[in-house]
């Protein structure tokens, strides 16, 4: 039996004893993450296909109107996505979602993710959607927090920034 | 004749006397003896108030030479050992920092909401968040 204040949603900044460093990062903070990137990548992609009307237009005088059912947009965007996810694991082991909700990927013994590893985890990430989502549960309910596209390209997600470091930071300046 | 006799009288006696202490000496077991000293009582025993007042400590200021030791501290090293850019950036950063780490708790006190009901679900008490071994921890970069 958990209390009451246990049971509410969280409010406020909840007090955070532990570091957090190194632990499985959760549903809330992977999904959040994910969610961020998905609206970074879109935004760039969709700045890049204006920049390229834009260019054309001063170029050759002549008007490109994209649209998001045009295969080669849907090729384009997927190609980009690609190159966002895996250089971004690949090179420092998060995304810019990642970065701002303070977890990253590394291999399951610790060690930095490998741009190979990197891909295959990227190619992986929409097997876990396709299974109707299944392939997220195991976030929810593993020991490992993994998902499917972790457990192929033996990856894990933990936390990476310092909570209590964090809670003692905002204490010091309270 | 008296007077030879008096002062060879006088070195026998403190040869005698210097090996009686020395064989004294060396019969000792200093560490027992010290093992028998009770040194908390002994502490107890002596006044640091009265000690410090009898101390003049602008005396011994006024002894010090502060210059000289101000020439041989190296501020070059000093300052190179500091990692500067660090004290800039957790002194700029104060307002960007705290949202982010105001955004990192709620999402991470989500976590724990989320948890905890599956937990609940499964039957399982919820112990915080699960962590791996120590490696994989101190492998973790911020």
């Amino acid at each position: 039996m958990t209390s009451p204040a246990a049971d509410a949603p969280p409010s406020g900044p909840p007090v955070i004893r532990d570091s957090l460093q190194g632990k499985y990062a959760g549903f809330a903070s992977r999904f959040t993450a994910f969610a961020v990137d998905i609206g970074v990548s879109l935004g760039v992609f969709m700045l890049a296909l204006g920049a390229i009307s834009f260019a054309a237009t001063v170029l050759t005088g002549t008007d490109i109107a994209w649209h998001k059912g045009d295969t080669w947009v849907i090729i384009a965007y997927a190609v980009w996505a690609f190159i966002y996810f895996a250089r971004s694991w690949g090179a420092s082991g998060r995304t810019a979602g990642m970065a701002l909700f303070g977890v990253r990927v590394v291999r399951d013994d610790g060690t930095d993710v490998s741009e190979r590893r990197a891909a295959l985890r990227t190619l992986a990430l929409p097997l876990s959607f396709l299974l109707l989502g299944l392939g997220f549960v195991g976030i929810l309910l593993g020991d490992h927090r993994r998902a499917l596209h972790d457990v192929i390209a033996g990856t894990v997600v933990i936390y990476s920034w310092d909570a209590r470091a964090a809670r003692l930071r905002f204490l010091s300046r309270s | 004749m008296e007077g030879r006799l008096v002062p060879r009288s006088e070195a026998w006696a403190q040869a005698v006397a210097e090996r009686a202490v020395e064989l004294v000496v060396s019969a000792l077991d200093v560490n027992a003896l010290l093992d028998g000293v009770d040194l908390n009582a002994v502490l107890d025993q002596v006044d640091i108030e009265r000690v410090l007042d009898r101390i003049d400590l602008n005396r011994l200021l006024s002894q010090v030479d502060l210059n000289t030791i101000v020439e041989r501290i190296d501020v070059d090293a000093l300052v190179e050992q500091t990692d500067l850019s660090a004290v800039i950036a957790s002194a700029s950063g104060g307002v960007a920092s705290d949202a982010l780490d105001v955004v990192r708790s709620q999402t991470v006190g989500l976590d724990e909401f989320i948890a905890r009901w599956i937990g609940r679900l499964r039957r399982r008490p919820y112990t915080g968040p699960p962590g791996p071994p120590d490696g994989l921890r101190a492998k973790a970069g911020s």
